[in-house]
């Protein structure tokens, strides 16, 4: 094989290399909405917000550098708020009924503060790229949490936005400051 | 490998891990000769040390989106390098069981030296042959062929023929 031929087939194997890192991604943003979906959110909308995320985080892993390095945080603290709103209506309506509806709202904030935290504190370990990673890992963690916080409609997703706001950017804020 | 490049290939690995599609060629330029002069040293054959090597290389960068940046670089890609060379050296040797077990007949012993000296006397042979007369030649190859004629006058026209062959060889080649 020649050398030009090599380098050329090399290139190709490390891109297929990333092409099925992607995969892994998007697979287990799949096995996340599948979740969702298993714990009684609407089939079309949880197809719609899964497919769009299991594609966010494909291509966010497939290009790689901290964007890329922040979509597995990203999956881990979406979920945790995405879980949060959806336990509630699940195992809480069980329990006390009904009215444990009224505390969906609040859990997407509660949900949105503790994503917000852990994505600014992991952020802030990153020694280049802060800002991508903070961004890449908000996208993909709000696409995850919106998942479960739809169940609050609209209102839902802000206030879960809002929370993640509130928590992120003082801890970023102060990293940026230590700098 | 010496420290410095060792550093710089690990630093390039981490970037390719990492999505760095710019630290491909310093890393692949850094790597392939390390791989190949490892595989030439593993395996005798240049051809299937080659074939080693580009196989090695392959997987080194198809798993290097997976590199974990806290191991060794170089070792990482040799391990996968020796894996390689074990791979054909076993493929090599079933290869050659294949080939007993599918011809039973006894394998010819002779070494391709042994085998180029009498190519080399058969040549040799035939041309003082040649030199001889018609009769003789034909006499001599009948022999060899196990056509002997029981009569007297077969075995005089034999002796005859040696005795020339001999006399002919010693004029080309001084000895018997």
């Amino acid at each position: 094989m020649e050398p030009i031929e090599l380098r050329a087939r090399a290139r190709r194997a490390y891109e297929r290399g990333r092409v099925r890192l992607a995969g892994k991604a998007a697979g287990a943003a799949l096995l996340i909405a599948a979740l969702a979906a298993a714990l009684g959110r609407p089939p079309f909308l949880t197809a719609a917000l899964g497919a769009a995320l299991a594609v966010a985080a494909a291509a966010l892993v497939f290009r790689g550098r901290a964007s890329g390095r922040a979509v597995w945080t990203g999956l881990c603290a979406g979920s945790g708020a995405m879980l949060l709103p959806l336990g509630l209506a699940t195992a809480g309506c069980r329990m006390f009924g009904d009215a444990c509806m009224r505390f969906c709202l609040p859990a997407c904030v509660a949900g949105g503060l503790a994503m917000g935290f852990a994505l600014a504190t992991v952020a802030r370990r990153q020694e280049q790229g802060e800002g991508e990673f903070l961004a890449g890992g908000a996208a993909v963690a709000a696409l995850t949490a919106s998942l479960g916080c739809t169940l609050a409609g609209a209102g839902g997703i802000l206030a879960m936005a809002l929370g993640t706001v509130l928590a992120g950017a003082p801890v970023w804020l102060a990293a940026r400051a230590q700098r | 490998m010496d420290p410095g490049a060792r550093a710089a290939l690990q630093r390039g690995m981490c970037r390719l891990a990492d999505g760095d599609r710019e630290a491909f060629a310093p890393v692949f330029a850094a790597l392939w000769p390390v791989l190949r002069a490892f595989s030439a040293r593993a395996l005798p054959v240049a051809a299937e040390a080659e074939d080693a090597a580009q196989s090695a290389l392959l997987k080194v960068f198809a798993r290097a989106a997976e590199f974990d940046p806290r191991r060794e670089a170089l070792p990482w890609a040799l391990g996968i390098a020796a894996y390689e060379c074990r791979t054909l050296r076993k493929a090599r040797a079933r290869r050659r069981e294949d080939a007993t077990r599918a011809s039973p007949e006894p394998v010819d012993a002779r070494t391709p030296e042994d085998s180029a000296i009498e190519r080399d006397l058969q040549a040799v042979a035939a041309e003082v042959l040649g030199g001889l007369r018609a009769l003789d030649a034909e006499t001599l190859l009948a022999a060899a062929r196990g056509e002997r004629d029981p009569s007297a006058t077969f075995r005089k026209r034999l002796e005859r023929a040696v005795a020339r062959f001999r006399e002919e060889w010693r004029a080309r080649h001084g000895a018997d």
